[in-house]
């Protein structure tokens, strides 16, 4: 009995330094921020904090900055869920015929998923400038077209940072549809073949269904991922024109550490923890209720 | 029919193949352009260069001080993820063998960590960090990776221990009397190679492309790693741009060459550490 014990105890310790580093840096700060966010704390005021109430969170919803940034996340993460979760599956699709040079390509479409968002950032920068270095209207030029002002126009920033971003991961999602595709047994698709099913309905009835596991996959990445957006906002925007592609991180980040006001960006943290929870629960649901009418 | 479907496959593959070169254009054009003068990268942007000089390389290489950063992007890589995997492996094994009450509670915990953006903590967390006194150093972002990446590698781990170490084997070593410790490392952990290179290949990716936690705690230049460095020069220089696309080119180097050598494992590694996650 004794021994036993000592046993049981002797898992637990394993579990002890992951534990440490877990929870002093990730769950200690997270929920200590629920504190400041009703506090005074700020530059102005870093020790002797006292109880302010939800003073806090009124600011938050009357902040520009951080209520643009809700704004443009929201929509940034939607836009990337969608286009990335279907680009990236008819990519895969394609690539999973026997094509003699599979493998090259899907090197070459996974290749910007290894470079950090902040160098393919600044490299976007300059390929959709309007100056004469800008490759993008050199070619719209070339064609006779105008010049589109990418990232200096407000109305289409957001949008281009969309763009750059679907070229740098729908390749890593492609990946993880082409894994999931491999693992489909052929025998479904001669089946289908033998009811005289074409390659539309082949693709709607066959592979899309058993394509689940992976679209749960990709889209909570994408969704939570779009959400936190920060480093490709630094390079190529920097979260103008005006507000136009401010994200939340950005705009926590300039709210707490640029203005000092530590205690609002505490408290839009927490807005944007009840924005994450409610919109990762809502997209589980609805997957699992797609999964459910499958089976 | 055998005949039109060929046809098709063709069509199919050259296709994908433009498709491929186009989306091939920027990182081309990165690279022709590192060795070009700046009246040259404006007049033929997309041809090779007349001359492949690696002035541009000389002058990049020496405002980033690129063996400094990159000794010290290697110093916090290597580090955070070494103890990932030791940590996350040895936790994993000891949530996967006991998994009740205590045990049950604190997996839910690591698991908790999949979803709940814990960014949104930085404000504590930068009060932690200056209050640890290891503001300014390489330390602050190695424990803060360590933290946040030990939850995807306890996932992936508990689930290959669940399903691909057998138990048997433990069993017997403990009846030789060996402790839960060291039939982890003599038995267990020498099982889980194929999850250690998938777990790898995902923190590493993460780790070294982190741009946030180095922008908040590392302000010496001292202590710069690349992406910080490549930030700070592309702010300065922004006239001179064909020395930037060196820097650029210099800040992705590492994990470049590591990927042509290594794609297919690198691929694989990432699809199954999402499909199992």
């Amino acid at each position: 009995m004794q021994r036993k014990l000592g046993r049981e105890f002797q898992y637990s310790i394993l579990i002890i330094p992951a534990l440490i580093f877990y929870v002093l840096f990730c769950v200690y700060p997270f929920l200590t921020m629920f504190y400041y966010s009703v506090t005074d704390y700020s530059v102005a005021q870093m020790t002797n904090l006292s109880f302010i109430g939800f003073e806090n969170y009124t600011k938050v919803f009357d902040n520009d900055l951080l209520m643009a940034g809700f704004k443009n996340s929201l929509l940034y993460a939607i836009l990337m869920t969608v286009f990335q979760t279907a680009l990236g599956i008819i990519l895969a699709v394609f690539l999973d015929r026997k094509l003699a040079t599979k493998n090259i390509l899907r090197s070459v479409f996974f290749l910007p998923a290894v470079f950090s968002p902040l160098v393919i950032g600044f490299l976007w920068n300059y390929l959709m400038s309007t100056s004469d270095f800008g490759l993008i209207n050199r070619g719209l030029n070339g064609l006779g077209l105008d010049k589109i002002n990418f990232l200096g126009d407000a109305n289409l920033a957001l949008y281009s940072v969309v763009l750059t971003q679907l070229w740098q991961w729908t390749g890593w999602a492609m990946v993880i549809f082409l894994a999931n595709l491999q693992g489909i047994s052929k025998d479904l698709y001669e089946a289908a073949e033998i009811d005289g099913a074409s390659s539309w309905k082949k693709f709607w009835k066959v592979t899309l269904p058993l394509l689940q596991p992976s679209v749960n996959v990709v889209a909570v990445t994408a969704m939570i991922g779009g959400l936190k957006v920060f480093d490709i906002i630094m390079a190529l925007t920097d979260g103008g024109p005006g507000n136009s592609t401010q994200t939340i991180m950005t705009a926590y980040i300039k709210t707490s550490f640029t203005e000092g006001a530590y205690n609002e960006g505490a408290a839009s943290g927490v807005v944007f923890f009840v924005v994450v929870m409610i919109i990762t629960l809502v997209m589980m649901k609805l997957l699992g209720k797609w999964g459910r009418n499958i089976q | 029919m055998i005949k039109r479907r060929r046809a098709g496959q063709i069509g199919v593959e050259l296709m994908m193949i433009v498709l491929a070169a186009i989306f091939f254009i920027p990182v081309f054009y990165l690279f022709v352009t590192t060795f070009k003068t700046p009246d040259e990268a404006t007049l033929h942007p997309m041809s090779l260069p007349e001359n492949w000089s690696f002035a541009n390389y000389k002058v990049a290489w020496d405002v980033m001080q690129f063996p400094h950063v990159l000794l010290n992007t290697l110093i916090v890589t290597v580090t955070s993820v070494g103890c990932i995997i030791i940590f996350s492996s040895m936790a994993a094994y000891g949530l996967a063998r006991r998994n009740h009450g205590f045990h049950r509670v604190l997996f839910y915990l690591f698991l908790a960590g999949m979803m709940v953006p814990f960014q949104m903590g930085l404000v504590s967390l930068y009060k932690l960090i200056m209050g640890l006194g290891i503001m300014d150093s390489l330390w602050s972002v190695i424990v803060v990776n360590i933290g946040s990446g030990c939850v995807i590698a306890i996932f992936l781990f508990h689930s290959f221990i669940h399903s691909a170490v057998p138990l048997e084997l433990e069993e017997a070593a403990f009846i030789d009397g060996c402790s839960v410790w060291g039939t982890f490392w003599k038995i267990a952990f020498p099982l889980l190679t194929p999850v250690i290179a998938t777990v790898a290949i995902v923190t590493t990716l993460n780790v070294w492309n982190d741009f946030m936690n180095p922008l908040l705690f590392l302000q010496s230049r001292e202590h710069n790693v690349i992406l910080l460095e490549v930030f700070r020069n592309i702010g300065q220089f922004s006239v001179d741009w064909t020395n930037l696309f060196p820097m650029l080119l210099l800040g992705v180097s590492p994990l470049l060459i590591f990927y042509l050598f290594m794609q297919k494992y690198m691929i694989k590694g990432v699809a199954a550490g999402a499909l199992k996650g």
